[in-house]
């Protein structure tokens, strides 16, 4: 049982509006999305932030879920793993691509190149330690980024941090997050 | 000295796109200057306006009063050895009427003991002690404390909350985002009582000293 009650009907536009988004974004209103809703604020504000990045962007969606279960791992979160497991897949990831990132052999890996094993590195010490990323690493990750594919992915990273930790502390469960088809 | 530049370009506002624009616009309204945090999300000018949302939102009086959201979100960045958080939210608090003294008693555990917090103060401090480390082991005795005092929407978010400053400062911390040359000179508060865990962090800090001492001569 989560921590705070699942809003079920909004008294409120910000909700109505966060529920509308997420109901078009996902397929229906994910409980994370219910549980932020007594507060208006934070409701509307995460959703948008959520859905922003579970799309396509500067980055490949295929492979920011790729990003999105090693950060999970990376913070022993498993909000939501399954669902992105499946939406991983769902995207165009081979079933070696999503085992090799469950444990270290995405490090030396046939199923990745270099600029994803570069992106895998940030995840893991960011996790750790996001004041010791080595200038080695961002001379890599230059290389095979532009500066708006790193401001995302990064951005990825630390938010599904987030994502993880304020989940976990709700109590919130959302073994499937989309109801819909992400791809035609 | 100077600062060792972030691992990306600013982008200053004669170069930033219209969004990119207009988010500046928001950010000097609200903190009389766009820092250096914001510049460097201004290669992604759609991301950046959907993560400075819920910042607007939380550096404000909500559900939970900006003051309170001042401890949490010093415990918070401290645990995450953010000098560029820290630093800034040590000013932020204090012109909120955070007293230094109150903040120095935010590091490890002084707070329990503290005559500068209550019961109320002590109770969230310890969530967001536990949310930080692993929220799996938030003890059921916390909760219990917590929603003595808070209902629904407020632990949303005080929860949010944390999790946003988690979240922006190991955002700027990977970029290596440097604080701003208003800064130079404070003397990190919470770092002198209890210096960073992290060799990196200890290394950012004794620079950014440094930068300070240069400045003053």
């Amino acid at each position: 049982m989560a921590v705070v009650k699942l809003v079920q009907k909004p008294d409120n536009d910000d909700v109505r509006e966060a529920f509308k988004l997420a109901e078009t974004h996902f397929g229906h209103v994910p409980n994370l999305v219910r549980a932020l809703g007594s507060n208006p604020a934070m409701c509307r504000t995460i959703t948008a932030f959520i859905v922003q990045s579970l799309r396509e962007g500067r980055v490949s969606w295929g492979f920011k879920e790729l990003v999105i279960l090693k950060t999970l791992r990376a913070i022993s979160s498993f909000y939501g793993y399954g669902a992105h497991e499946a939406l991983a897949q769902e995207l165009g990831n081979s079933p070696e691509r999503i085992g090799d990132i469950a444990n270290s052999l995405w490090e030396n890996s046939p199923h990745f190149n270099e600029a994803e094993r570069a992106v895998f590195e940030l995840v893991k010490q960011i996790a750790i330690d996001a004041n010791a990323v080595p200038d080695e690493l961002w001379d890599r990750l230059r290389k095979h980024w532009d500066h708006g594919q790193l401001v995302e992915l990064d951005a990825l990273i630390t938010t599904f941090i987030m994502i993880g930790r304020v989940a976990d502390t709700l109590g919130v469960t959302d073994p499937v997050l989309f109801k819909r088809k992400v791809k035609n | 000295m100077s600062a060792k530049p972030a691992q990306l370009p600013l982008v200053e506002p004669d170069q930033a796109d219209a969004l990119t624009k207009q988010i500046y616009e928001n950010a000097e309204k609200r903190f009389q200057m766009v820092l250096n945090i914001f510049k460097v999300t201004g290669h992604a000018s759609e991301i950046a306006e959907k993560m400075w949302n819920i910042f607007f939102e939380i550096l404000a009086e909500g559900q939970v009063d900006w003051y309170t959201k001042e401890l949490l979100i010093l415990k918070a960045t401290k645990t995450g050895d953010c000098l560029y958080c820290v630093t800034q939210h040590e000013v932020v608090a204090e012109r909120l009427g955070v007293t230094p003294e109150k903040q120095k008693d935010l590091v490890g555990q002084v707070y329990k003991d503290s005559p500068h917090f209550n019961d109320k103060e002590c109770a969230i401090v310890d969530l967001c002690a536990h949310m930080c480390v692993d929220p799996e082991q938030i003890p059921a005795d916390v909760w219990t404390r917590v929603k003595s005092y808070y209902d629904d929407g407020q632990i949303v978010e005080l929860a949010v909350t944390v999790g946003a400053y988690i979240q922006v400062s190991k955002f700027g911390d990977a970029l290596g985002v440097q604080l701003e040359d208003v800064f130079s000179g404070h003397q990190p508060r919470l770092f002198a009582k209890e210096p960073p865990k992290s060799a990196a962090a200890r290394h950012h800090l004794e620079h950014f000293l440094e930068r300070g001492k240069a400045a003053a001569h």
